[in-house]
């Protein structure tokens, strides 16, 4: 079983991972990493045209007492996208770097962690677009630091389902495309697109069970109402985050040598 | 003191068939029996490799060489026993394993390099190093996959020989590369060893490991069969090897025979080769068969053969060697100038010899039958036959071989004066 310090000892290996997948996702294209930029920025235009022109969602107000519903939108699609691309990457990456494995000797959490460096830039990208907006519109505050923590967490969950789903997915290539469904439903069952007072009150209990929901509510508590999270939301993120990232590794770890041999 | 213990080691697999492959499968199979196909790729085999030597596997394919190179190397986890392994492993299982086809060259050293084990810095140091030994300066900066072959095996092999390992483990990579490049790359692990880089490759060439090599262990069907210096273990694989091929030869005759007899022409008789040999016989100058050359007194060495279809041009060839390996010579009758005709039935080659030039000892001859073009072995007698040379009563030179030369002495060069 690999633990965290022998993967570390390998760190120089990560960089080069995560530098060689950034680096050919943008060979050949003209815009190179600028696509880094103007994916999230379409995404963002097109759900304000969808449900702040056409739906005409009600957001609450901001922190200083404006209302958009194109950043209230986006402060939860910033974490969603940490959490989906985490998994999506971790699936991925395994599968890439499964033949390597079959050659050379290294831990095979490298090219996970890798993987979640990856995603990780994309995200803080994406959070600094964001937060160049509130500072423009004014609407900013010191909260803004907590977004590192529930990053921090977020990946930690994230990252533990990934690698499991991962080693899963070469078993089973199924995996791979349960995981797209998942996401779609999970991506609706969280309040993302639409705030959770919409939401009838009977259902509102279950949604309250989705982890992702805590998530998304403390990123816009923090950037959005400029607010801190609440102490309920903080229980759930650390706990999710902290079952998921041990129960995730030391699955990885036990069962990684085994699948690789089956390759 | 051992670079590499490995420990009883076994290793098995489940056979693919006995699993899933989709979570339907997982759910509607009911012969779910496990253990029930398991496949031994290695039973207890244990050996040590001392540090600093060159150590071949040698093996029928299949034989598990490959599942121990990664049971050492850390890849695969024996099912049972252990592997020691002390000092920092470079492998070069697969050429070129890891190198991204849209990055550069420039790129991917220092990815595959980083993979080996080495930092940002370290591979600064040696990277023209690795540069120049894959002789491919004007294109490190163009993407591999425009590469050759050719030029993806060099710059493989060059990052992992310069990774500095203290062990370094090598499938049958070096095979691929042209001679040039295979020469240069011995030279180069033969540098390492001197080292004292410990060494372990995989390899079918017995010349590599007879010449090469300190040390060898012979696998097959995963259980280890010998240890020991690599010309003993390449002789009595080279042994086996011919044994085998003739028990096969004798069965594939035999069953052909068969269907003769019944008047059918079935697999076995379509199996046959056109041409084989029958026997090899050795006669002194007036014609008598005998059973040991003399030196310096005629010899003929007589092919006997036996074609079932005419076979147009067919090309003999013998080959010697002594008893300590070295290959003496080998020539055949395009070599010679003779035109064979074709043919077809029993017959015989001769090849005759004025004064047998091989000082007295223990030979071994290999013969062989090639069509035309010495592209398709029709039989091939690896080191089949003992040719015993006799002393022949006159004075003998030293070593294998006579030159038959004479001396001259030119007058005046030995001027006395007493």
């Amino acid at each position: 079983m690999s633990t965290p310090a022998q993967v570390w000892s390998y760190r120089t290996l990560i960089a080069n991972l995560a530098q060689r997948d950034l680096k050919a996702r943008y060979k050949k294209s003209v815009l190179g990493w600028v696509w880094s930029l103007i994916n999230p920025a379409a995404t963002l235009g097109i759900y304000t045209v969808v449900f702040g022109f056409f739906l005409r969602a009600e957001p609450p107000a901001a922190g200083n007492g404006d209302k958009s519903f194109a950043l209230y939108l986006f402060c939860g699609l910033v974490v969603w996208n940490l959490f989906a691309g985490v998994i999506n990457t971790s699936i991925a990456s395994f599968q890439t770097a499964g033949p390597l494995l079959t050659r050379t000797y290294f831990p095979p959490e490298c090219p996970m962690v890798a993987g979640l460096a990856t995603v990780l830039l994309q995200a803080l990208i994406e959070v600094g677009i964001l937060f160049a907006v509130m500072v423009l519109i004014g609407n900013v505050s010191w909260t803004a630091v907590i977004v590192v923590p529930i990053f921090a967490l977020m990946s930690c969950f994230a990252f533990g389902i990934g690698l499991v789903l991962g080693l899963a997915n070469i078993r089973f290539r199924d995996v791979n495309y349960l995981v797209g469904i998942g996401l779609q439903v999970l991506f609706y069952a969280t309040p993302i697109v639409y705030p959770l007072t919409i939401v009838p009150d009977e259902y509102r209990r279950f949604m309250e069970l989705n982890p992702v929901g805590s998530f998304v509510y403390a990123m816009r508590q923090v950037l959005y109402s400029l607010d801190v999270p609440t102490l309920g939301n903080w229980v759930v993120m650390v706990l999710t985050a902290a079952i998921s990232l041990v129960g995730g590794w030391v699955i990885f770890s036990r069962w990684a040598p085994t699948v690789i041999e089956e390759l | 003191m051992a670079a590499i213990v490995v420990d009883d080691v076994s290793k098995s697999f489940r056979l693919q068939k006995d699993r899933a492959h989709s979570l339907k499968e997982l759910i509607t199979r009911r012969d779910r029996q496990s253990g029930a196909d398991q496949f031994w790729a290695l039973r207890n085999v244990s050996f040590e490799i001392p540090e600093g030597s060159m150590f071949a596997l040698v093996g029928h394919n299949g034989s598990g060489k490959s599942t121990l190179l990664r049971c050492i190397a850390g890849i695969y986890r024996p099912t049972s026993g252990e592997v020691r392994v002390s000092g920092r492993i470079s492998t070069l299982l697969e050429l070129g394993a890891g190198f991204h086809p849209d990055l550069t060259g420039r790129e991917n050293v220092y990815m595959n390099a980083t993979i080996l084990g080495m930092s940002h810095r370290q591979i600064d140091r040696v990277f023209d190093e690795i540069v120049e030994f894959a002789g491919i300066e004007e294109f490190i900066d163009s993407p591999v996959k425009i590469y050759s072959s050719g030029m993806y095996i060099r710059l493989g092999f060059s990052v992992a020989v310069h990774v500095d390992p203290e062990i370094l483990i090598v499938d049958e990579v070096i095979a691929v590369g042209d001679a040039e490049f295979q020469r240069k790359c011995y030279d180069h692990l033969y540098a390492l060893r001197k080292k004292g880089v410990t060494i372990v490759v995989v390899t079918h060439g017995l010349d590599t490991v007879e010449t090469m090599c300190d040390g060898a262990a012979w696998l097959d069907h995963g259980e280890l069969q010998l240890v020991g210096t690599g010309q003993e273990v390449s002789a009595a694989y080279m042994r086996q090897v011919n044994a085998e091929e003739r028990r096969e030869r004798d069965e594939i005759a035999a069953a052909a025979a068969e269907e003769a007899a019944a008047g059918t022409d079935g697999p076995a008789s379509r199996r046959m080769e056109d041409v084989r040999i029958t026997d090899v016989e050795l006669l002194d100058g007036e014609g008598r068969p005998v059973s040991a050359g003399v030196h310096g007194e005629p010899l003929t060495i007589r092919i006997g053969y036996e074609a079932i279809r005419p076979v147009p041009s067919p090309v003999f060839g013998i080959a010697l060697h002594s008893a300590s390996n070295v290959h003496i010579t080998g020539t055949n009758t395009r070599i010679g100038g003779l035109d064979t005709p074709t043919i077809e039935g029993r017959g015989h080659v001769d090849f005759v010899i004025d004064e047998l030039p091989l000082t007295s000892g223990d030979y071994e001859l290999t013969v062989a039958i090639s069509d035309t073009y010495i592209q398709h072995n029709f039989d091939r007698r690896e080191r089949e036959w003992r040719l015993p040379v006799r002393h022949g009563g006159r004075m003998e030179p030293e070593g294998l071989v006579d030159l038959s030369g004479t001396w001259h002495v030119t007058a005046g060069a030995a001027r006395v004066e007493r």
